[in-house]
């Protein structure tokens, strides 16, 4: 995707209040396949994409929670968690991110934090696999004690951290597994306003 | 080979050699010492050789002279120098035997004596030396050893020559496999063999024993030579072709496998012999310490660097065994020195460890750290409640605590109350608001107020005075007027009030007095005492007159201000009127002189020119001053104190004395008792749950009870409701009173400072007793005679206080504010700034100012000073700031658009509202791509909805009142919506998992049955269909079935009576060709037709989405089709899933026709050759069954009645009277046209039941108890499980969203008086009429767009207000009127057709049943086969819900006997008592709605 320069862009600016009912639209559609790579795999995934202020959603879940999977068999948890949204917008700025959040579930049904991962819409069309990494904060040794005896462990107290990009370098964290996605995305009436894709 | 492995053949040398030395010695000692032992001695030695002689015997050649000389033994595959060495070997061993031989010629002549004697001598020897004869003994011994092992060499040797002609003896074979040979290696026994001979060249003796090695190394070398031998033979055996040999034997029957197989011993391998053969390959290095010569080169002197002075590094530590092993290693290796140092040890590099970590710590004080980047410890927590958690986002480690203070309770009204104690109470009662009355000083403060208003006009009036008043100042002039006025009715009110309280309190305590001395004791230890205040009394009349002129002329002056401005208004009408006047005078005169005519006319006539005639005013009467002072003057009397009155102040003490209770009458004795025994307790509920409750404190003679207990609630999930509830208990037996809701507290209200608050409580049981107490809900007296009948509930205050803990640090344990709080200020709206505007946005200052301005505040009020000086402060710098901040600052630049544009496409707003689920777009489900597709008329009716939401439209509905109805309706129908909304995205675990079920063993076989079963059975039943899915349907693949099956008692046509005998037109009915003249001649009656004959040919017509089909014609009034008919079906917008098809309005009309066939034959000549008829269709009835109701129940079967006009003309319904009487006895119950009908839907769809489920799990609020809503849900249930076709309801959501159980609907009401007296002797009739009556309360289903998903019950009274309602309503209100009348009535719940899940009621007469249709007004018997009731599930009335627990619901194959808990299963039953219940009808409807609905509804009629 490249801008074009300004007199082309006004150009088609104009045009584009000629035609102005023709806003740039984008589709979001696919799915979180699966993670690996975890300690543990009876997994689930809170996601949620986040927007800047000129978008808008039209339709669709911008956020949402998928099932636990316990494979049996492997290491990969699968959930084809759907992801199906719909945006217009008015400005580029804050193309949507992806965040994730990957939990687990252990045998008692508690819940406990296993990494934080966050990944950009592809701005290309088309379809696209994507793997977001995955990391989770270290804390203390008392906290790394207490979550190795009685679970839970150490969490974002803002979790748009995950996504904002403030000095993160102070963490210390640990890797833990990849997600893994496939996102299709279908772009519209954004060559009108002067973005080839 | 190795250093150990030379050792034991180096000892064994040594020994030998050893061995020969000490023969030697002995033999030289011997020889030299004695001589009579060297004979002996020679002698053993001869034995020796004789032994060996003997040996030899039997075997060697050499002894015998028979035997063959031995020859050289050559053998094919020994080598060359072998064989030399073994003719080497063998030319010594001749030349040794020959000596031997020789010698033993010597001796042989005293051979055979000596023996026996020597082995005699020998022992007698020994006996004589010792110390010789021990070695003497080994060494014999030894050698007796080796003789004996000799001799089995030498026999193998001799055997050895047989073997070479090719057969082993067996003992041959055996010693071959089972001895233990040495195993002695070649080479060792070579040297061995080299040196002995070395030896023997020394010493030249011993050669027997030479001999001997030579003659074991002879036998070792045939042991060889045999092992090669076998090798030799094992390679050809393996060289043999394997078929060639066996080829013939092979495939012969006659050899068994045994011939080819042998069984082997599992090989062994010792455990010695293993090491041995390890040891042979693994080299293990010692861990013996190498000499440091070994290590360096030859004459090298070790050289140690650091006695030189250089540095060497520290050398890793390795421990001593380990590097011993590793120098024995290397050294074994060729060029093993070069890994040695100059000092002899391994070369090494120093320790590469450093002492301390390289890497540097990361030092960051906490405070350094990015707030945004601490992390929190959490623990590992269900998730549960996660979604209710007071913060979902926040930290959960700072925990909420809210603090419950319980500090007591105190009765206003209790049942055990006596007579006095009512009256005390409402005598504290009183007392206490003349207390707060008195304390708040209402009067006297607007008294100031009103008097500083009045300083205020007149000295502004004085400031102004002569000048002409500037707009503001008469503009503020008349305010304040408006707020004197105000001011001084505020002042009356409050003035009367204390009057009246101060009489009532007197009057009080007189009632209370009297009381005491009838029953001659006291019970309560009130004592009134009224002070006197004496006043001044010229100063009082002073002030009390000044007052009333102050009043009077105010009152004057507002009489007259009001005065001027109706005169102005009156001036001006007239004025008008007078203009009117003028120009009609001169249209009069125009007029008379264009016509003639009356004067009234012509007035008339003008009026209708001119428009109406304004009202010709009165000038208003001017006011009457002097009865304003009367008036003033007369309520001053009333209201105030008289001039001069003392000022009365009444103060109430509890110190009389009471009774005790030996001195009370028997009856108030037991009353006391009775309180003594009882106690009371608070129960504690948050959220719905108990969390804790308070000690049993017992009930006090004052009915006051002091708990005094804090709780502390340490909370997790948001406060939704805080409930106390209060319980009493007798004994052990509890019940509760009443119970009250504290309302959560804001988050500001905080322990220490929330004050106390009182709550009142009242609870409406009904209590009596035989003793004193005056009980609770019953009417009781205080006069002797009965009257002035009063009725107390148990009532009280509980004084209690909820607030948020305040934890260490002062920290409020209360969760942020931003959480909606509801209404909980509502009333105090104009009064309280934070009520009004919140207490969050009390920063926000224009909202506060706005408030300011708006409720007037009182500048000068002290209580507003902080808030004056706070709106001073900020109003000065307010303009500085900006009213906007931006975010994203560039965001504009980049913009494509603008918000408006966006705003604007209409596309997008389409997407959005169908995603946002409004229901005009729910449903939508392609969107168009290109925004010129979408036309501005879709958001027509989406917009109108929303404006029409705000006016009210009075002309679709007939007058206001249904217009206010029906927007109530649809406020409460939307809410319901939302919450069905808010279900649907709750998806339960059947919404995601769809799974089959597994076929088990058990399905298997009753396949196999059906195998059996006959293909075409006599009886058919209707199997059940599998059932489709909504969403993977399309237009078109849904095709609705009706079958009509046959018609009863259809009107047949009625012969023409009056029908002139030919027409004119000569067009008669073609089926009637033959009666007709007939009929035309005679008047008959339609029961004299001609048997036979058709009286009617009637047809079904069935419409339904604009498709139309018929049955073929039939004929007679009873006809028989059996004919189906399939409709196509296409739901609206193509979208199949179960809420549209649900909410799907349609109708499928079923239409009864009659058809007639008219001759229209013009020329009778024609009649012979040319048909030509016209057909006529007549109307007769039909029936309309919504589409819902098919989709819901998936098939509908029975008979339905038709619905026919009152009067068919031309037709009547006759009675043939041939038809036997068994059929006409059932007819006559029911007169009407029925069709038999069978409707349903192909493919069968699942009607949408996980809604109604889900709703289910939607918890409505309740006021119900909480054993009761689950023994609701366990009886449902359990009815669910036993017939889940019948429909069985115990609780409703009634009007204000809340569960209600059913039985509370129930009470007996009066229906319209007028109703009752209309038939007065026929009961039957009367019944008629009032169910009419409530017939023809209009009906309004529930939710059209979600049928039957949620019913909400309204009661009776607010039917009767809405004047709308569905089947329930009405249900409830004619059960209820004939409750009232004293009939046994039911509600049923029951499905009917075609109302699906209805209400229907039963009424129990004369011993027998009728089921009433609320809806329609008709009733049914109960062996009626035509009621439309198909199936009963429950019957409910004031007390107690039945559910049908017989094996059929249809009503005429049922019991109504509720008594039998066989058939009918109790809800309350002994296990489960009746608490109780309530009603929650009013109890008296309003009579005057007969006329109202008479009046309004004039299509009506009855």
């Amino acid at each position: 995707m490249t801008v074009l320069t300004t007199e082309r862009c006004c150009k088609r600016c104009r045009n584009a209040q000629s035609a102005r009912s023709l806003m740039a639209e984008v589709h979001i559609i696919g799915q979180i396949i699966g993670a690996t790579g975890f300690p543990q795999n009876s997994l689930f995934c809170k996601w949620g994409i986040h927007t800047g202020g000129a978008w808008r959603l039209l339709s669709g879940l911008k956020e949402g929670q998928t099932q636990v999977d316990m494979p049996q068999i492997g290491d990969m948890a699968y959930w084809s968690h759907p992801i199906d949204l719909h945006y217009t917008t008015k400005g580029l700025q804050g193309w949507p991110k992806l965040h994730l959040q990957v939990w687990h579930q252990d045998s008692f049904g508690r819940c406990q934090l296993y990494g934080y991962g966050y990944c950009h819409v592809p701005s290309s069309p088309g379809q696209h696999r994507l793997q977001c990494a995955t990391w989770r904060p270290l804390g203390s040794w008392q906290d790394q004690l207490a979550q190795i005896f009685v679970g839970g462990g150490p969490q974002l107290r803002t979790p748009d951290l995950i996504y904002s990009g403030a000095d993160r370098y102070r963490l210390h964290t640990v890797a833990m597994g990849t997600v893994e996605l496939e996102l299709g995305v279908i772009l519209r009436h954004f060559d009108r306003y002067g973005v080839e894709t | 080979m190795a250093v150990e492995e030379e050792d034991p053949g180096e000892t064994l040398r040594r020994s030998l050699k050893a061995k020969h030395m000490k023969r030697k010695k002995k033999l030289f000692k011997e020889m030299v010492l004695e001589s009579p032992p060297d004979e002996e001695n020679e002698e053993t030695a001869v034995q020796e050789e004789r032994g060996e002689g003997l040996q030899r015997d039997d075997s060697s050649p050499v002894r015998s002279p028979r035997d063959l000389p031995p020859r050289p033994v050559i053998r094919p595959g020994s080598s060359q120098s072998e064989t030399s060495m073994k003719q080497r070997v063998a030319e010594k061993l001749r030349a040794a035997k020959s000596k031997t031989a020789s010698l033993l010629e010597q001796e042989s002549i005293i051979e055979p004596v000596s023996r026996l004697q020597s082995l005699r001598d020998r022992e007698t020897l020994t006996r004589f030396d010792r110390d010789i004869d021990q070695d003497l003994r080994v060494d014999e011994d030894s050698s007796f050893a080796a003789r004996l092992k000799f001799r089995g060499a030498a026999r193998s040797a001799a055997r050895d020559k047989r073997a070479e002609d090719g057969l082993p003896t067996a003992e041959e074979a055996y010693n071959f496999f089972t001895f233990n040979f040495d195993p002695e290696p070649q080479d060792k026994s070579r040297k061995q063999r080299q040196s002995r001979r070395r030896e023997a060249e020394e010493e030249g003796e011993a050669e027997s024993e030479n001999e001997e090695e030579e003659e074991e190394e002879e036998k070792e070398e045939v042991e060889t030579e045999r092992e090669y031998e076998g090798q030799q033979l094992e390679t050809r055996d393996e060289d043999a072709p394997l078929v060639s040999d066996v080829e013939e034997d092979l495939f012969v029957i006659g050899q068994s496998e045994h011939d080819f197989l042998e069984v082997r011993r599992a090989e062994y391998l010792g455990y010695s012999r293993r090491l041995q053969r390890e040891r042979e390959t693994v080299f293990v290095p010692s861990m013996r310490t190498v000499p440091a010569s070994g290590k360096l080169p030859e004459n090298v002197r070790p050289r140690y660097l650091e006695e030189e002075g250089l540095y060497v590094g520290e050398r890793p530590s390795v421990s001593l065994t380990n590097r011993n092993i590793l120098e024995n290693r290397i050294l074994k290796q060729a060029e093993g020195r070069e890994w040695f140092g100059d000092d002899g040890r391994i070369m090494a590099l120093p320790d590469p460890i450093k002492e301390s970590s390289s890497r540097p710590p990361l030092f960051h004080l906490e405070d350094e750290l990015d707030p945004a980047l601490h992390t929190v410890y959490r623990k590992a927590l269900k998730s549960k409640h996660a979604n209710r958690y007071i913060a979902a986002m926040g930290d959960p480690q700072t925990d909420y605590q809210l603090d419950v203070d319980v500090s007591g309770l105190i009765f206003s009204h209790h049942p055990l109350f006596s007579r006095e104690h009512v009256l005390g109470a409402r005598l504290a009662q009183l007392y206490d608001q003349h207390l707060t009355g008195k304390q708040k000083k209402l009067t006297h403060l607007l008294t100031d107020k009103l008097n500083g208003l009045r300083n205020t006009i007149r000295n502004m009036l004085e400031l102004h005075r002569g000048e002409a008043l500037s707009q503001v100042t008469q503009h503020r002039i008349a305010e304040y007027k408006q707020e004197v006025r105000h001011t001084r009715h505020l002042r009356d009110v409050e003035q009367e009030k204390d009057r009246a309280l101060l009489k009532n309190i007197i009057r009080v305590w007189k009632e209370l007095k009297t009381l005491r001395d009838f029953q001659r004791f006291t019970n309560t230890p009130y004592k009134l005492f009224i002070r006197r205040e004496m006043v001044d009394m010229d100063q009082d009349e002073l002030e009390f007159n000044n007052e009333i002129v102050m009043e009077v002329s105010e009152l004057r002056a507002e009489a007259e201000e009001d005065y001027q401005r109706k005169m102005s208004e009156y001036r001006r009408r007239h004025e008008d009127w007078k203009s009117w006047r003028r120009k009609q005078k001169a249209l009069k005169k125009k007029q008379k002189k264009k016509r003639q005519q009356e004067d009234e006319d012509e007035d008339e006539e003008s009026e209708e020119e001119l428009g109406e005639e304004p009202e010709k005013h009165d000038s208003p009467e001017k006011p009457d001053m002097t009865a304003v002072e009367e008036q003033v003057r007369e309520k001053a009397t009333r209201i105030r104190r008289k001039p001069g009155e003392p000022v009365l102040i009444p103060e109430l003490t509890v110190s009389g004395p009471v009774t005790p209770n030996e001195q009370c009458p028997r009856a108030e004795f037991a009353r006391r008792e009775d309180v003594a025994k009882r106690s009371l307790f608070i129960k504690v509920l948050y959220n719905d749950k108990e969390v804790s409750r308070t000690d049993s404190r017992t009930l006090n003679m004052d009915f006051r009870v002091h708990f005094g207990q804090i709780f502390n609630l340490k909370i997790v999930n948001w406060p939704e409701s805080i409930k106390l509830q209060i319980f009493e208990s007798v004994g052990s037996s509890s019940s509760q009173l009443a119970e009250v809701c504290v309302p959560v507290p804001e988050s500001s209200v905080l322990t220490g400072s929330a004050p106390s608050e009182e709550m009142e409580f009242s609870s409406n049981q009904r209590v009596t007793f035989n003793h004193e107490g005056v009980g609770s809900g019953v009417p009781f007296s205080f006069e002797a005679d009965g009257t002035n009948m009063q009725t107390l509930l148990t009532s009280g205050k509980l004084s209690c206080c909820v607030s948020w803990a305040v934890g260490m640090n002062d920290v409020p344990l209360a969760p942020p504010s931003n959480h909606p709080v509801g209404g909980v200020y509502s009333g105090l709206m104009q009064m309280d700034a934070i009520a009004c505007i919140g207490a969050s946005s009390l920063n926000d200052m224009k909202k506060l100012g706005k408030w300011a301005a708006e409720s007037r505040l009182d500048p000068n009020d002290p209580n507003n000073a902080s808030i004056m000086q706070l709106l001073s402060v900020v109003s000065g710098g307010e303009m500085a700031v900006p009213e906007y901040f931006r975010l994203e600052q560039l965001q504009e630049e980049f913009n494509f658009l603008s918000d408006e544009e966006l705003q604007r496409s209409r596309r997008f707003r389409l997407l959005m509202l169908r995603s946002q689920e409004v229901p005009e777009f729910r449903h939508f489900k392609c969107v168009p791509s290109v925004e010129r597709e979408i036309s501005e008329k879709v958001f027509q009716e989406y917009e109108r909805r929303i404006k029409e939401g705000e006016i009210i439209d009075t002309k679709d509905h007939i007058d206001a009142h249904r217009a206010l109805v029906a927007r109530y309706l649809q406020r409460v129908r939307e809410s319901v919506i939302n919450r069905f909304l808010i279900a649907k995205h709750h998806f339960i675990l059947s919404d995601v998992v769809s799974e089959d079920e597994v076929p088990s063993i058990g399905v298997l076989g009753l396949n196999l049955f059906k195998l059996a079963e006959p293909k075409r059975p006599l009886k058919p039943l209707r199997k059940e269909r599998k059932k489709v899915t909504a969403q993977n349907l399309s237009d078109g693949d849904i095709k609705l079935l009706v079958n009509i099956i046959r018609g009863y008692d259809i009107p047949i046509r009625r012969p023409y009576t009056s029908k002139p005998p030919v027409s004119a037109r000569s067009a008669r009915p073609f089926t009637e060709q033959f009666t007709a003249p007939v009929s035309s001649q005679t008047p008959v009656q339609g029961s004299d037709w001609p048997l036979g004959q058709p009286l009617i040919r009637p047809f079904v017509e069935v419409s339904f989405q604009r498709s139309v089909l018929q049955t073929s014609t039939a004929e007679g009034p009873n006809p028989c089709w059996n004919e189906e008919i399939v409709l196509p079906f296409s739901a609206p917008n193509g979208d199949y899933c179960s809420t549209s098809l649900q909410s799907f309005k349609d109708e499928v009309f079923i239409n009864l026709f009659d058809e007639l066939l008219y001759d229209v034959v013009e020329d009778e000549r024609e009649r012979g050759n040319t048909i030509h008829t016209r057909i006529e269709r007549h109307w007769l009835g039909s029936i309309k069954i919504p589409f819902s109701t098919i989709y819901l129940q998936s098939r509908i079967d029975g008979t339905f009645k038709v619905s026919t006009p009152p009067v068919l003309l031309g037709y009547s319904k006759e009675r043939s009277l041939g038809s036997d009487g068994g059929y006409d006895a059932i007819r006559s119950l029911s007169d009407g046209t029925f069709l038999s009908l069978f409707i349903t839907i192909e493919p069968q769809l699942v009607p949408g039941e996980t809604i109604r489920e889900k709703m289910k799990e939607v918890k409505f609020d309740s006021q119900e108890l909480e054993r009761l809503l689950t023994a609701c849900e366990v009886f449902e249930k359990e009815a669910g499980r036993c017939f889940s076709d019948r429909p069985c309801l115990t609780t409703v959501i009634d009007m204000n969203g809340k569960t209600v159980f059913v039985t509370r609907f129930i009470r007996p009401l009066n229906p319209p008086q007028k109703l009752l007296d209309a038939f007065p002797n026929s009961p039957q009739d009367t019944m008629e009429l009032v169910a009419r009556y409530v017939s023809l309360i209009p009906s309004l289903p529930d939710s059209v767009s979600f049928a039957r998903v949620c019913d909400l019950w309204s009661t009776c009274d607010q039917f009767l207000t809405l004047l709308a309602g569905d089947e329930e309503e009405h249900a409830v209100l004619l059960c209820n009127y004939f409750l009232f009348m004293g009939k046994k009535a039911w509600l049923i719940i029951g499905t009917a057709i075609p109302e699906g899940p209805t209400v229907y009621v039963l009424t129990y007469e004369q011993s027998r049943y009728l089921i009433w249709n609320p809806s329609t007004g008709q009733h049914y018997g109960q062996y009626d086969i035509f009621c439309p009731l198909q199936t009963i599930g429950c019957l409910i009335n004031t007390d107690n819900v039945w559910f049908n627990m017989q094996p059929y619901a249809a009503p005429v194959r049922m019991s109504f006997d509720v008594s039998r808990p066989k058939l009918w299963k109790p809800f309350f039953s002994r296990a489960f008592p009746d608490p109780g219940l309530s009603s929650v009808q009013v109890r008296t409807t309003r009579t005057n709605d007969s006329s109202f609905i008479v009046q309004n509804y004039p299509s009506h009629w009855y």
